[in-house]
């Protein structure tokens, strides 16, 4: 723990060098990457021993608050490590990108900015350690917050100013549930302890199963995660934000909800199966419009946003089967469930990370993240588009990469459930729509990769484009091969990822049931093998093809000697048969006129529910606003009249009872 | 892992050309021509492998990757699947997942391939080629939870071959059907077309020449011959019988398959593009009855 909490301290002073030595910027980037880099090294020791199978270190502060509820207590287990991983590895990598991003963005603010990143870091650390009710919401509000300053860096846009509006709102929202939800599992217990072993003890005294508690869990937390339709705040968010925020935000920062569920999971020693059933259903549609809303942008970084709700939704269909294996007592589903879960949170951390930073190069590179005004960009970001594909195809969930490994592990755990006997056997409906996503997501990327990196550029601005700095780089490979790290060693990540599922389950390891290590083992030789045919395939056709007489000439045009590079296919066209095979739900606004063709990508529930809903109260309360004068008579004239009324009840009630 | 298996591989990546010309044969004898010879694909293969081939200036490494891929990937899914209806050469729980991720990694290749040259027709057919693939994915993955049903196996090499069932007839023909959208086939695509715009297939691969198209061709012969293997599996059990006669058997079945894919294009035009989804979604509801069956038996 004193490991940990040094690392902490390293992320503060790194953050602390940043602002102080601001008046020499070569020197306070050197600190800042070197204490980062250290802290989150320092931090993340302790979370790789637990999950190497280490003791689980905790600690008690005896913190005197005048809110009382006990001791702060602090803990790294199974859960918490692998989240501390999460948070600090995807974390680290966008703290770095930063520093070189937003040295040429501006000078103003910027060093500021760091500060409160790594401030963000440690909050997001803390949230995942602390083991009692204050700590943990202090350090949520904290990560809310800062999250908050962190996407306004932008504030002299007025988009962006709305997007942090909402996200603040919604946030706060997602914070009053969580004090309701404490609250109500506390019970009036006054000034006993409140830490989560004691939440634990009271689990089950909790009224109807924790039925309550569990409803405030999915709305609190998943108003952070980002599941549909509680996702309305996080498109504008992220994309607004500057593109390492984005990416600590989609990978990291939403994980927290997912985190919190999970943590109530494991407080609650057996969730009900209806509530396994909603988060399984949740989860698929929050992936199926997730990747579907995401097909429909025409914004770089909206459409990424959008694949996050997509993950996310793939995660809960983890978590959901794992809860529905607990209820319904088929240990196998529960652990494979929750180590699928935990997985492809990991792994949507790296991936969704890369994307963004990726994203951020190409924005830096050529001004614009109008997917139709890009194109051609392989030929000047060679190496950036080496690791956008190899983010993109992990996304998908295509082999040789991580992306595959956790979604193998989820369908693995929705098939325990159809072999099993009973109702659990519905979770099939979870197969076909994590088969649909993964077509989905194919399109979708297939778009990104082609329309951004291939063909010919679409604007100046794209044709100018250049390679990313050597510091932004950086990053982006490192997350690129720890993609590619689980993707041919699988069981690398898979081992721990069950024994975390199966201390969420409270079940052995062993009952995920002995083929999954030697299927892990496959899939990894089934890895190396696509990558070795790929690879000797190419060399052994380039040598072919040395030997063939090769000329190179325009693409050809049918017959139409017009090299136009407007002629090309558009994002827009691309996507268009699959969004209208899905008519309104794709959320897609048309507007033709004889010259011109708009086509504008509505979020369906902010702009279909949410802010009508919002008009809706202002109008009610509009109503009210002729009683507000200004005129000092007329309050006069409330205040004697409510005195008045008051008076003639005191006087009834007088009179009641002296008859 | 047998040898066995590995045989029935070889053969299959021998045969797999032929099947495209059974089709075609079908076809043209069923409207009365005589047709190209049933072995015009390995002609074609070979005169093309000894051509020279032409890029495009627009092109990167991405476009000489797409053919490569387009072989590689339908041979490593060759390998999860029971070709001697007894194991797969490499086989473990959930492979079918792999087998369909291993064919939709060679189909984003080629989607961004097409995407690479630049030119509009190529574009349009890698968006329908996408969007077609990402309607066919529910169905191919229900027929699977059908057979994992009437099995309890998790792997190819386990339920493929389970005890004949009304279910298993349903997932034969939805299977008919994914494989008519996956080898591009009539009514979703038309091979035999001459008009870009209404090609899907065909167009994505407009640019390609030479010794590439050769791979790409042979590619999508794979692909027909694995998706005309799982249809054969399903109905046929094959464990019983002796190696050389189960080869047969499968050969003689996807030599069926291949027939009844040239019966159909003989006896109906490619179904409008916008109605290609409904077709599409069709197989799923198929194989969505199948699981229902199964679930009730």
């Amino acid at each position: 723990m004193t490991l940990y909490f040094l690392g902490l301290a390293a992320l503060v002073a790194a953050g602390l060098s940043a602002v102080i030595l601001g008046r020499r910027p070569a020197f306070a980037d050197r600190s800042y990457g070197l204490l980062a880099g250290a802290g989150c090294v320092l931090a993340g020791l302790p979370a790789v021993r637990v999950l190497a199978g280490g003791p689980a270190p905790g600690v008690q502060l005896a913190v005197p608050t005048p809110a009382g509820g006990g001791p702060w207590v602090f803990g790294i287990d199974l859960l918490s490590a692998a989240f501390l991983l999460v948070v600090l590895g995807p974390g680290l990598a966008s703290a770095l990108y930063g520093v070189r991003a937003l040295r040429s963005e501006r000078a103003h603010g910027s060093n500021a900015a760091r500060l409160l990143f790594v401030l963000e870091l440690a909050a997001l650390a803390l949230v995942v350690t602390a083991r009692a009710v204050v700590p943990f919401l202090i350090a949520w509000e904290v990560m809310a917050v800062l999250a908050y300053f962190l996407v306004t860096f932008e504030h002299e846009r007025a988009e962006v100013r709305r997007a942090g509006l909402v996200y603040l709102v919604a946030t706060h929202t997602g914070t009053l549930a969580l004090l309701a939800l404490f609250a109500s599992w506390a019970g009036p217990s006054g000034g006993g302890s409140l830490s989560f072993d004691a939440l634990a003890a009271r689990a089950d005294a909790l009224p109807a199963g924790g039925a309550l508690v569990l409803c405030l869990a999915l709305f609190g937390f998943g108003l952070k995660a980002g599941l549909v339709p509680l996702h309305f705040w996080l498109p504008d968010a992220h994309a607004s934000a500057p593109s390492h925020v984005s990416g600590l935000m989609s990978g990291v920062v939403i994980k927290m909800g997912i985190y919190g569920l999970f943590r109530v999971v494991s407080l609650l020693a057996a969730p009900p199966a209806w509530w396994g059933w909603l988060v399984l259903a949740l989860g698929a549609v929050s992936a199926v419009l997730g990747v579907l809303w995401a097909l429909a942008q025409h914004d770089l970084k909206r459409l990424l946003a959008y694949h996050s709700v997509e993950n996310i939704g793939i995660i809960l269909m983890g978590l959901g089967a794992g809860v529905l294996g607990i209820a319904y007592r088929v240990p196998l589903v529960a652990v494979l469930g929750f180590a699928g879960a935990i997985l492809h949170t990991l792994n949507h951390a790296l991936f969704k990370s890369l994307l963004f930073l990726g994203a951020g190069a190409t924005y830096h590179a050529t001004g614009t993240r109008e997917l139709d005004r890009l194109g051609g960009l392989a030929r000047r970001m060679p190496l950036t588009w080496i690791a956008f594909l190899i983010g993109s195809v992990a996304i998908v969930g295509l082999p040789p990469l991580n992306g595959f490994v956790s979604e193998w592990v989820v369908y693995q755990a929705l098939l325990g459930g159809v072999t099993s006997a009973g109702p659990i056997r519905l979770s099939l409906v979870g197969i076909a729509a994590l088969a649909l996503v993964g077509g989905l997501a194919l399109a979708c990327f297939a778009k990104v990769c082609g329309i951004v990196f291939l063909g010919a550029p679409r604007s100046t601005a794209a044709a100018r484009g250049h390679e990313a700095a050597t510091g932004m780089l950086a990053p982006m490979l490192g997350l690129a091969a720890a993609c590619v790290l689980i993707g041919l060693a699988p069981a690398l990540a898979v081992g721990p990822a069950l024994a975390v599922g199966a201390s969420v389950a409270r079940a052995a390891v062993e009952t995920a049931g002995s083929g999954i290590p030697q299927a892990v083992t496959r899939i990894g030789l089934l890895s190396l093998m696509v990558v070795a045919l790929l690879g000797l395939g190419s060399l052994a056709w380039a040598a072919l093809r040395r030997r063939r007489p090769t000329s190179q000439a325009e693409t050809w045009g049918c017959g139409s000697a017009l090299p136009n590079v407007r002629m090309q296919y558009t994002a827009s066209s691309f996507a268009a048969p699959l969004l209208a095979a899905y008519g309104p739900l794709a959320g897609v606004r048309e507007t033709r006129s004889r010259t011109a063709f708009h086509s504008h990508a509505r979020e369906i529930v902010l702009e279909g529910a949410i802010l009508p809903m919002w008009a809706a109260v202002r109008g009610a309360l509009w109503r009210l606003r002729p009683i507000q004068h200004g005129r000092l008579w007329v309050y006069l004239l409330y205040l004697i009249a409510v005195l008045l009324l008051l008076l003639l009840y005191l006087a009834g009630l007088v009179g009641g009872t002296s008859r | 892992m047998t040898a066995g298996s590995l045989l029935s591989l070889g053969a299959v990546l021998v045969l797999a050309p032929a099947l495209p010309g059974v089709a075609t044969k079908t076809k043209a004898l069923l409207t009365g021509r005589r047709g190209a010879p049933v072995l015009q694909l390995y002609r074609d293969l070979l005169r093309l492998l000894r051509k020279g081939a032409v890029y495009s200036t627009t092109t990167t490494w991405m476009f000489r990757l797409a053919p490569v891929a387009a072989v590689v990937t339908p041979l490593l899914a060759g390998i999860l699947l029971p070709l001697d209806g007894r194991g797969a050469v490499l086989q473990f729980s959930g492979d079918f997942v792999a087998f369909a991720a291993l064919l939709a990694l060679g189909r984003f290749t080629l989607i961004l391939a097409a995407l690479d040259t630049g030119s509009s027709l190529e574009g349009m057919g890698a968006s329908r080629d996408a969007a077609f693939a990402s309607l066919v994915e529910p169905g191919l993955f229900l027929c699977f939870v059908v057979l994992i049903l009437a099995t309890g196996r998790l792997s190819l090499s386990g339920m493929l071959g389970a005890a004949p069932a009304p279910s298993l007839a349903m997932v034969a023909v939805s299977l008919f059907f994914v494989l008519l959208a996956e080898a591009s086939r009539v009514p979703v695509d038309d091979p035999a077309t001459h008009l870009e715009l209404t090609m899907i297939h065909e167009v994505a691969v407009l640019d390609h020449s030479g010794p590439d198209l050769a791979l790409l061709l042979y590619g999508g012969a794979l692909r027909l011959a694995l998706f005309a293997a799982l249809p054969v599996s399903v109905l046929v059990s094959r464990a019983p019988l002796a190696a050389p006669l189960a080869l047969t058997v499968l050969v003689a079945g996807m030599v069926v398959v291949a027939v009844a894919v040239g019966i159909v294009e003989s006896s109906m035009a490619r179904l409008r593009l916008s109605r290609v989804p409904q077709f599409l979604v069709a197989a799923s509801v198929l194989a969505s009855l199948g699981v229902i069956l199964q679930l009730l038996t």
